[in-house]
């Protein structure tokens, strides 16, 4: 059964939307900068510009949330533009996220550390269930509401989970994709990691030394040909291939080949009925920590082999957003295929010595792309891949 | 049918091993602890040492379960509502109050509501599908229907369980996040799934769940409906809010044996299978309705 892709959103700290964020990817212009929050006075990360009041007020979004789900709700919202509600498409809404309302609670426990108006009703948005609860409250959805949270790859996750239940007869249209938030407790959890860069990240780089941080949403709407036909909505690509395997190697760290980034990717394309030399252009995870970016670079070379076909990272644009990386980028390569685009690899200068492999540099337009495999590796070696076609 | 090959339940009562919980159940005491397993007969006592309740339980009762059934999972579905709270309030706590640039990672690490499946897949080595899913009183629901959905795609093996863990400060929070009368408990149960028949044949028929619920007798027979039977085939209705319709079925509120956390329709499917062990053909319904709005429905089948 094909998947229809019929409607995409995003905000990030490089547009509040698909056409101001092709703007800044076509100028190698990036989000990130030192952030003017004190958590992250230290660090350079892409912070989105406006506060949450300010998201509320120009977004119009009319139900209460954390930053976690406003932002999601502005995602989603462009997704879901032009789109009904209709009692004959059964309409559901899966969403990625690892923080959910930590951007609150974490305020909130400080207090209760201080002993200072610790307010227990201010939990109520905590929870990551709850946080789509509210997404999908603003778009009027309740047929069905999930959260899938398997940290950096949970967008990706959503995405095939929501293809999955249209493929087993459950759902006609999902909303589907990925929000996280910035905060405290995500910026201090990458410090002790100590995997920050405090310069500009350079993924695939030879001297990269960590990643930045960002925040944002991203979603698509994805529907069967039976509710297309119902929904009357334009199909701008399909989705044709995902897939979901297990490193089983370290609770954070990716294995030296990256056995189970080689196989998501090689599932993907099976399941797409593709060959590695189909697949046109990569969005790869490429965080530009030491170990991802050398055991992606292992994987990619395992899966394509001598011909690799163009890839990048565009989280030097974004900063890594985290659970919302995987829904983000799939608009990314759906624009790829619509557009031709090939995005570039910002900060990149040398190529990784055990490699060798130059990634996209420039900004390119009116190529031939009609497939695009973009990779989400999350804790726990959590390595999902999906395919995104053209018509 | 999604026959249950294998089951395994760390709670509050004496479940962990127990052939049949359900002869054994006693209503909790207020101040009631989890009946853990020696998990040291799982963990080996370096990993042990730091792993939080959540991620004990979940592990145990997985490697447990993988123990009964020959052959590795080929698909691992974990629900979660609220994941590893013992970590996530202990890493706030470090950071909110360190003065020290550096801070232990270990919390943080295992803080991710994927923790535990992705401690499931380390400590099998496991390179199968993973996946956690959260969505409050729903987590297990959709983590169950993730996996029917495995099985429908030839998966033979599939792995579903819930876990969720209490700690103190939930106490203070409860109202906004756990709102319940019953105390708040911790627990883990997980079950093997296979289109393959079983000696018991005892299965899952279907899962539901509703979003949107205004009247739950109608979404029952709805559910009841599309599985071709009716409410006067059930033989038990596992429940955990007052029924609003009179039924001669017998009623059982899972609640005061589980107490309360937002995995406990997972351990009601396990009380449903071995409350069936001991029946003839008959059905078992398990209705999560602890919270208004949203209903999960379970059809548990003895054939």
């Amino acid at each position: 059964m094909k998947i229809h892709i019929t409607g995409y959103g995003l905000i990030s700290s490089i547009g509040f939307n698909a056409e101001e964020s092709i703007k800044s990817l076509r100028i190698g212009q990036t989000g990130i900068e030192r952030g003017r929050f004190e958590a992250m006075s230290n660090y350079r990360v892409g912070a989105i510009t406006l506060s949450n009041e300010e998201l509320k007020e120009r977004f119009e979004l009319n139900t209460d949330g954390s930053r976690t789900a406003l932002l999601g709700m502005v995602a989603a919202k462009q997704a879901f533009h032009g789109h009904e509600i209709s009692d004959q498409i059964r309409t559901g809404l899966i969403s990625g996220t690892s923080v959910g309302g930590m951007d609150i609670s974490e305020v909130e426990y400080k207090k209760y550390l201080d002993q200072t108006d610790h307010n227990p009703e201010n939990y109520k948005h905590h929870s990551s269930g709850t946080s789509s609860m509210q997404i999908a409250k603003e778009l009027g959805i309740s047929d069905f509401v999930n959260t899938t949270s398997t940290a950096c790859s949970s967008a990706a996750n959503a995405i095939m989970m929501g293809a999955r239940m249209i493929n087993n007869g459950l759902l006609d249209r999902v909303i589907v994709g990925g929000t996280d938030a910035m905060s405290s407790f995500t910026i201090s959890g990458f410090k002790s990691l100590m995997i920050f860069d405090d310069d500009w990240c350079r993924p695939f780089d030879e001297s990269r030394k960590g990643l930045n941080l960002g925040e944002g949403a991203g979603f698509i709407v994805i529907e069967s040909e039976k509710s297309r036909k119902l929904s009357k909505k334009e199909s701008l690509a399909v989705l044709s291939g995902w897939s979901n395997a297990s490193d089983a190697f370290h609770q954070t760290a990716s294995s030296p080949d990256g056995q189970g980034a080689k196989l998501s990717m090689l599932e993907a394309l099976d399941r797409a009925g593709l060959a590695p030399e189909d697949i046109d252009y990569i969005n790869a995870h490429g965080t530009a920590t030491p170990n991802n970016d050398l055991s992606e670079s292992k994987a990619i070379q395992g899966v394509f082999n001598e011909i690799i076909p163009p890839f990048s990272s565009t989280k030097a644009f974004t900063g890594h957003t985290l659970a919302a990386s995987g829904g983000i980028e799939a608009v990314f390569s759906i624009l790829a295929i619509r557009n031709g685009y090939l995005y570039p690899n910002l900060n990149f200068r040398t190529p990784i010595t055990e490699t060798g492999l130059t990634p996209q540099l420039k900004f390119e337009e009116d190529k031939e792309i009609r497939h695009v495999l973009s990779n989400s590796f999350g804790f726990g070696g959590n390595n999902s891949t999906i395919i995104i076609s053209a018509v | 049918m999604y026959y249950i090959h294998s089951i395994a339940s760390i709670s509050h009562q004496d479940s962990f091993q127990n052939p049949n919980i359900y002869q054994d159940l006693k209503e909790l005491e207020n101040e009631s602890e989890v009946v853990s397993p020696n998990y040291k007969d799982y963990i080996p006592p370096a990993s042990l040492r730091r792993l939080s309740p959540v991620l004990r339980m979940g592990l145990t009762a997985s490697i447990e379960c993988q123990n009964n059934v020959s052959g590795a999972f080929d698909a691992i579905s974990v629900g979660t509502a609220l994941g590893c709270l013992k970590d996530t309030e202990k890493f706030l706590n470090t950071f909110h109050t360190s003065t020290s640039d550096f801070l232990s990672p270990t919390a943080f690490i295992q803080s991710t509501h994927n923790t535990i499946g992705g401690q499931i897949s380390l400590g099998l080595k496991n390179h199968a599908y993973n996946m956690t899913h959260t969505q409050n009183n729903l987590s297990f629901e959709v983590a169950l229907l993730d996996a029917l959905m495995c099985v429908n795609e030839g998966k033979d093996n599939v792995l579903v369980g819930a876990a969720d863990e209490r700690i103190d400060f939930l106490q203070t929070v409860q109202p906004s996040l756990i709102p319940s009368e019953f105390p708040l408990t911790s627990g883990a149960s997980f079950f093997v799934l296979s289109p393959n028949p079983n000696d018991t044949g005892i299965g899952v028929r279907g899962v539901r769940t509703n979003f949107n619920t205004k009247n739950i007798g109608d979404e029952i027979d709805v559910f009841l409906r599309a599985h071709e039977i009716t409410r006067n085939d059930l033989d038990i209705i596992l429940h955990s809010d007052s029924i609003p319709f009179k039924t001669d079925t017998k009623k059982l509120n899972y609640l005061l044996y589980s107490g309360m956390h937002y995995s406990a329709p997972a351990f009601a499917m396990h009380i449903a299978h071995d409350y069936l062990k001991t029946e003839l053909k008959s059905f078992a319904l398990v209705v999560n309705n602890m919270c208004p709005g949203t209903l999960g429905l379970t059809l548990i089948e003895k054939q």
